[in-house]
This record gives structure tokens, C-alpha cells and sequence, in this order.
């Protein structure tokens, strides 16, 4: 553990995101109050009394915004969104998870970013060990339970990417009878197969970048996902493959804050609205992914709601 | 320093602030009876009026803090919310429109969807001067609100030019033109990827704006509260000083004055303290259990209506239709959320959550180790809204919208049956008797929804003048509360310096 990871903790000591038995216990009762709860004037008075001495503020858990410095989730493998190179990590991810801390108030040097896979998202935004996390995490109603979410910042389309030698697929119909590639654990072909009631055969890749070598050795007909995320790889090799252009669902890619923190969450949506005014979303989108035929959306994404 | 004793019993501070250097002066005058008595009186008529100026400002604080979430802020963002509704609502009359092609009789017929898209342009620029209003100063928003304004005329445009291509067309109901369904998608790219996104982030945005000024306004009286408090006691203590001086020094039982002025200044505290309390109860519950309950189920208004909308564009785009009906599923998963993979067990899933309520399924079971397979619950902006504590008229109404909600899938249903099974003309025959402005299934469900949400209003504006109410007495208890105080310390005093004349 890093000096830097010790003073994580110990910030989030005093908040009640540390604990996540406790927070597991709120969830799993689900009492389902989604506003800051009613407490009486005079509780939030009487708690004041008590933390005036600890200099917080009365009644209210910490903010995010309130730490001297930010720890931020992002992917360290998966090209053009995260990715970890010589200690560094870059893609569209990152530079969109900096931009939003500028935006927060908190200075470059203060800014910690981490790698985090997709299993481990949730367990580290209620564990405190990240406070943000900016890591093509779909916003799912489930995950909402447990997570609060700023933005989306994208929202992403699932589609298909076949090679670009195969010119039949046009539509996500046109896969009946193909061999479709996923990465391990996710659900994204069974969309096509149980969803759409489209016959196709379902191969499971240790991970989505195993999905794009089988699908360039002729292992796989399609990898089908987030188009954001074929992106990336297609930026990697653009000749290789191509795009159906056929995008069936959506998936919001929302800043996962501690649940709860709903002021952090209005400062990312105020930050997101920014990015696309000043035209930052329009350039980042098209450094990372500009060199693909993806039709990228280049106007702000419709909010989820802090609550 | 001056060492007259009237001077000197000017305030409390000076005893102790007293001049070392001439001990005989303040001191031995503050030694005898009658500037003792001074100094006591002035020192009550100082506290008093201390915890009269704290009790007014804090209570005027709260006065503010109700009136602007009564009738300024909390309307305000309501009808910024209603923006996004209006929008939906337009796309959806157009989509039918087209939909109908020269069957113009179909469902309540051409002229009435034309007419209620007329309304909602109407509506969709009120909102937007209300939101204007209520942005400005916000750079952000304001660029916002400019945006939807411009974009609204070139949806305008082009979703006119696609009506008169496919008018011009004479397309038969069901298909329609080419041109002008080219024409038609990029309105409704438009409308939904940048125009209903910024009208629905402006509704968030205005909810945000709300909730800082409440938050902000309940520290504010938290604090307040806790200096009147503080005040009072003190208040309390001085007076009760007095009395026990009185008490010593003319061995007396009782100084009834003094000792009515103090319980007087005790149930003044009190009170004070219980009506800022009962207050900012009030004010939150009108916020959260009114205003944002209200405002989560327009939004779920709005997203049905587009929901309802992607029915017409699944029977008009039948290129996209796949794509239509998945967006379906997924605006009908944010209206009431239950796990499901398609609209087939989608359709059974929001059967189960009509026919069970008020109980919900998958409330109330832990959450497993893995916590992936385990049933989230009843969630979406119905759930959620199950979840809140409801008064019984509420949960009567919410009853009533699920099970309308779940009329409308049983509709979608049987217009994708009749669509699969070929039968086009039925499946836009279902579709227009879903829409139909009397008696659809989607009409129903809007109705039932505007019940709830009128309920939600009722609760907000109830809260807010229960609020008010309580407040209000203090404008004339307050100052006479504080005059008797005043009045019965004299009464209490007068006597015993009258002795010393």
C-alpha cells in the first residue's frame, strides 16, 4: 500500500462509506428512501452541537468534494478507454475522468488514478478505496442500488463488429447461425439470443480482446458489444475490421460515486455539461475514436438523476 | 472610563471589564443595592431582546426558506420538468401522424393528433421561459435552454418536410415513404439524442437547484435554532440569577413578576424551538415526499410517452424496428423496473408487480454472496415511488397507475403479436387504439399517473402551508411574547429600586 493509499483510508474513515457491512446492511433492507432522509431540525442541531469539535459539517456524511484529493477507478485494459502502459494509463476514460476532476475543483497532482476491473467496481467505490470511478460502467438499475451515478457521460450502443472481408452482416439479424464472441462474464450476446430471439451460437472469450484475435484467426463471426469499447479496438487495426452500424440497446457509462453522495454527483453532471459545451467531449471523442467509422454522438447525454 | 453607576450598568461586560486601577470607583459603587439592581435589569432587558432578535431572524429564515419553495423554486422546477414531457409528446403525435399515412381516421383520427401536437409545442415553450427564468445566471444552463430553443425550430423543419413528403406521397397508413422516413429519423435523432437529453438534464439541473437552496436554508435554521436555544437558557439563567439575588438580598419568598417573566421567556424558547423544528419537518416532507415524488412521476409520464412513441416508430421503421422495441423494453424498465432479458418476461414480470401491490416482489430478500443473481427488487420511477411512504389515497392511486401500467403492456403484446404474425394493418389498428386521446390504454395510464402526481402536488402544498401556518403565528406572538417579558420585568423591579429612592 502506497503513503497515498493510507491517507484514502483514513479519509474515509470517519464516513459510514468505510464500512461496507454497514452499507451492505442499508441495501440489503432496502428501506428505499432515495432522499437525503427527513431528520428533525432538531437531531441535525443536536449533531451539530456534537461534530462542531470535529469541524464537520452537521448531520451530513463527507463529500467526495470535500477530500484534498481524489482517487479515480478507471480500466487499465481495455484500449482507447483505459489502459495501462508503463505505469501511465490513457484512453478516452481517463482523460474524461481528469477533465471532471479539474472541474471539481481539485488540482492535476491531487488526482490518484487506479486500475479497476469490471468485477471490482462496485466493492471499491463502497470499500472507499476509490472515489470515483470512470471505467465503462453501464448505470443499471440494480447498480443503482448500490452505487450513486453521476452523468451519463457517454451513452454507448451495443453493435457488432465482424472483419472487414465479411460484407453480408448488415443487420443484428443477419448474425442467425453465426458464431458470436463475448468476453467472460458478460451478457452482451445473450441480448441477441434471448433478447431479440436471433439463433446464434455463443462463444465465450477469456476477455473481449481474446473475442477481436478469434475473430481476426476466424474463431468467431462477430464480437458483439459496446460499440465504445469495439472502438478501441478497431482503432488499433481500422482495416481489419468493420462495423455493422447496428446499434440495438443503450449503455449509459456513468461516473460511480459513494451512494449517496448527491452533491458530488450534481458537481459531475454540471462538469459533464461543461465538457460538451467547450467542445473538450467532441475532441476526446474524436482523438480516440475519430479514426473509426463508429458515428460517435457528439451532444450531451440525457442525465440519470442524482437520487 | 466614566464610574458613574448609570454608565456603568450599562451592560454586563462592564463589571468585569471594571477598572483595577480605581477600585473604590465601579466597584464600590456596584457594591450597593439599587446599581446592582441596575445592572440585573439592564442585563435582562439585554438577553431578552438577544434572544428576541435570534428567535425573529431564525424564524424569518424559515419564513424564506418555505415561501421560496412554495411558490418560487419548487413550481419553477416543476415546470422545467414538464419540458421534457412536452417534447416526448410532440415526437409521439408526429410519429402517429406519419403512422396513419391517408388513413386519417384511424384511433381519434389525424386532426386531434395534429391539435395535441400543437399543444405540446405550446406547452414545450412555456416550460422553456420558465426554465430560462429559472437558469439564469447559470452560464451552463442558460447555453442549455438556448440550445433546446434553436434545435426545437430545426426539428420543427424537418419533421414538417417529412409530413408533407409523406402527404405528398399519398402513403397508405403503414408505410411510409422513404424520403420521408429519412427525413423523419434525423427529427427524431434529434429530438432524442440532443433536444429531450438537455430538456430532461435542465428538469435535474432545476431539481438540483432545489435541493442546495433547501439544504442550505434547513443548516441555516439548524443553526438558528441552536442560537435561540442558547439564548433562551441564557436568557433563563440571568433571569433566574435575578431572582435568586432578589431572594437573598430582600429575603423574599418569590418575585412573582420575575418568576412569570421567566416562564414566560421559557415557553417562548420552546415554542420558538418546536415551531422551527415542526417547520423544517414540514418543509422536507413537502419537498421529498411532495415536490421530488411529483417530479420523479412526471418523469415517468414522460418517458412512457416515449415509450409509447417507440411503438409508432417499431411499426413505421420496420428496418429499425428491432432496435425500436429494445428501446422499448428499456424506457419501460426505467418507468418499473423488473429484472428481465425481453419483453416477454418483462410482460409477465410487471403482471406480477399490478396483481401483487401494495406488496412488491423481491422486496425484503437478502441479497446473496455473489450479489449478481439475486432479485434487485421492484425498482424504476413506480417502484421507487411504492418504496416511499405513501398516504392511502396515494397508495390507492399508485394501484391504480401499475395496473393501468400493466393494461398498456398487455397492449403492447398484442400489437407486436398482430406485427410478428403479419398483420400490419392490425398492429397499427392496436397501435392507434392504444393512443387514442378517450379511451386508449396509454390514455388511462396517463390519467391514473396525473391522479398520483396531483396527490403528490396536494401533499407538496400542504406541507408548504402547514409550514407556513405554524410560522406565521410568531409574527404577532413573537414582539408581545417578548413585550410581556418586558413589561413583567419592570413590574418586578420598579418595587425594589422604588425602595432605595
Amino acid at each position: 500500500m502506497t503513503p497515498r493509499d493510507e491517507d484514502q483510508v483514513v479519509f474515509f474513515e470517519s464516513s459510514r462509506f468505510a464500512d461496507p457491512e454497514t452499507f451492505r446492511g442499508a441495501s440489503a433492507g432496502r428501506v428505499g428512501k432515495r432522499h437525503r432522509p427527513t431528520t428533525s431540525l432538531l437531531a441535525a442541531a443536536a449533531a451539530g452541537v456534537l461534530t462542531l469539535a470535529a469541524c464537520a459539517a452537521p448531520g451530513e456524511e463527507a463529500s467526495v468534494l470535500e477530500g484534498d484529493t481524489i482517487t479515480i477507478g478507471v480500466k487499465f485494459d481495455q484500449p482507447g478507454l483505459g489502459l495501462a502502459e508503463d505505469g501511465e494509463f490513457a484512453g478516452f476514460d481517463v482523460d474524461v475522468a481528469h477533465y471532471l476532476a479539474g472541474e471539481m475543483g481539485f488540482d492535476r497532482e491531487d488526482v490518484e488514478v487506479a486500475g479497476v476491473t469490471s468485477v471490482e467496481r462496485e466493492d471499491k467505490i463502497i470499500g472507499g478505496e476509490v472515489d470515483m470511478v470512470v471505467a465503462t460502467y453501464s448505470i443499471t438499475p440494480e447498480r443503482k442500488t448500490e452505487v450513486t451515478f453521476g452523468g451519463p457521460y457517454y451513452v454507448a450502443k451495443q453493435d457488432i463488429l465482424v472483419s472487414a472481408d465479411d460484407t453480408d452482416t448488415e443487420t443484428v439479424r443477419d448474425l442467425e447461425g453465426l458464431d458470436v464472441c463475448q468476453g467472460e462474464g458478460s451478457n452482451s450476446a445473450s441480448r441477441i439470443t434471448d433478447g431479440l430471439g436471433i439463433d446464434a451460437t455463443v462463444s465465450d472469450a477469456p476477455s473481449y480482446s481474446h473475442c477481436i484475435d478469434w475473430l481476426g484467426d476466424g474463431r468467431a463471426d462477430a464480437v458483439s458489444t459496446d460499440n465504445l469499447i469495439l472502438a478501441g479496438f478497431l482503432a488499433e487495426d481500422p482495416s481489419a475490421y468493420r462495423f455493422v452500424n447496428y446499434p440495438f440497446t443503450d449503455e449509459k457509462y456513468g461516473v460511480g460515486l459513494p451512494y449517496g453522495d448527491v452533491e458530488a454527483c450534481e458537481a459531475v453532471n454540471k462538469a459533464i455539461n461543461r465538457m460538451y459545451q467547450d467542445g473538450t467531449a467532441g475532441e476526446l471523442l474524436e482523438e480516440w475514436f475519430g479514426s473509426t467509422d463508429l458515428e460517435l454522438v457528439r451532444t450531451v447525454p440525457q442525465f440519470e438523476g442524482c437520487n | 472610563m466614566t464610574t458613574t453607576a448609570s454608565t456603568s450598568a450599562h451592560g454586563p461586560s462592564s463589571s468585569s471589564s471594571g477598572d483595577d486601577r480605581n477600585p473604590s470607583g465601579v466597584r464600590a459603587r456596584l457594591r450597593t443595592t439599587p446599581a446592582r439592581l441596575w445592572l440585573l435589569a439592564v442585563a435582562s432587558v439585554v438577553v431578552v431582546a438577544g434572544l428576541f432578535v435570534s428567535a425573529g431572524s431564525t424564524l424569518g429564515q424559515a419564513r424564506d426558506g418555505v415561501e421560496v419553495l412554495g411558490e418560487d423554486a419548487g413550481p419553477q422546477a416543476m415546470a422545467t420538468t414538464e419540458l421534457y414531457l412536452a417534447l416526448a409528446d410532440m415526437d409521439a403525435h408526429m410519429a402517429d401522424v406519419l403512422l396513419m399515412g391517408t388513413g386519417h381516421g384511424l384511433g381519434s383520427g389525424r386532426e386531434v393528433a395534429e391539435e395535441q401536437y400543437e399543444a405540446s409545442r405550446t406547452r414545450a415553450n412555456e416550460a422553456l421561459l420558465q426554465a430560462a427564468s429559472l437558469t439564469e445566471g447559470d452560464s451552463i444552463e442558460e447555453r442549455n435552454v438556448q440550445a433546446v430553443l434553436d434545435g426545437l425550430g430545426e426539428y420543427e423543419r424537418t419533421v414538417g418536410e417529412a409530413l408533407l413528403l409523406n402527404d405528398e406521397a399519398e402513403a397508405p397508413s403503414g408505410e411510409v415513404d422513404e424520403t420521408a422516413l429519412r427525413r423523419y429519423r434525423e427529427g427524431s435523432r434529434l429530438m432524442h439524442t440532443d433536444l429531450m437529453p438537455k430538456a430532461f438534464n435542465l428538469g435535474l439541473g432545476s431539481s438540483a437547484i432545489v435541493r442546495a437552496n433547501h439544504e442550505e436554508g434547513q443548516d441555516e435554521v439548524a443553526l438558528g435554532l441552536l442560537r435561540v436555544g442558547g439564548t433562551g437558557v441564557l436568557t433563563i439563567g440571568v433571569l433566574v440569577g435575578f431572582q435568586l439575588y432578589l431572594r437573598r438580598r430582600f429575603r423574599r419568598r418569590l418575585n412573582a413578576p420575575l418568576l412569570t417573566a421567566t416562564a414566560v421567556t421559557a415557553a417562548l424558547t420552546v415554542g420558538v424551538v418546536l415551531t422551527l423544528d415542526a417547520a423544517g419537518g414540514d418543509q422536507s416532507r413537502a419537498k421529498e415526499e411532495g415536490l421530488d415524488a411529483a417530479m420523479a412521476l412526471s418523469r415517468a409520464g414522460a418517458v412512457a410517452t416515449d415509450m409509447q412513441a417507440d411503438q409508432s416508430r417499431y411499426l413505421l421503421d420496420p428496418e429499425l424496428a428491432d432496435n425500436h422495441q429494445q428501446v422499448y423494453l428499456e424506457r419501460a424498465q426505467a418507468v418499473l423496473f423488473r429484472p428481465a432479458g425481453n419483453l416477454e418476461e418483462y410482460y409477465g414480470q410487471v403482471a406480477e408487480v399490478a396483481d401483487t401491490y401494495p406488496d412488491l416482489p423481491g422486496e425484503g430478500e437478502q441479497p446473496g454472496e455473489d450479489g449478481e443473481d439475486t432479485d434487485p427488487g421492484t425498482l424504476g420511477y413506480l417502484g421507487e415511488d411504492a418504496r416511499d411512504s405513501l398516504l392511502p389515497a396515494e397508495r390507492g392511486a399508485l394501484g391504480e397507475v401499475l395496473s393501468a401500467y400493466d393494461t398498456l403492456q398487455e397492449e403492447d403484446r398484442r400489437m407486436r403479436e398482430l406485427s410478428e404474425g403479419g398483420d400490419r394493418s392490425g398492429a397499427i389498428g392496436a397501435r392507434m387504439d392504444i393512443a387514442h386521446h378517450e379511451d386508449g390504454a396509454f390514455t388511462d395510464y396517463t390519467e391514473a399517473l396525473d391522479r398520483l402526481i396531483d396527490l403528490h402536488g396536494r401533499q407538496f402544498e400542504a406541507g408548504i402551508e402547514s409550514g407556513e401556518r405554524a410560522l406565521s403565528v410568531w409574527t404577532w406572538l413573537l414582539p408581545t411574547a417578548t413585550l410581556l417579558v418586558l413589561v413583567l420585568l419592570a413590574a418586578g423591579v420598579r418595587p425594589r429600586l422604588a425602595e432605595y429612592r
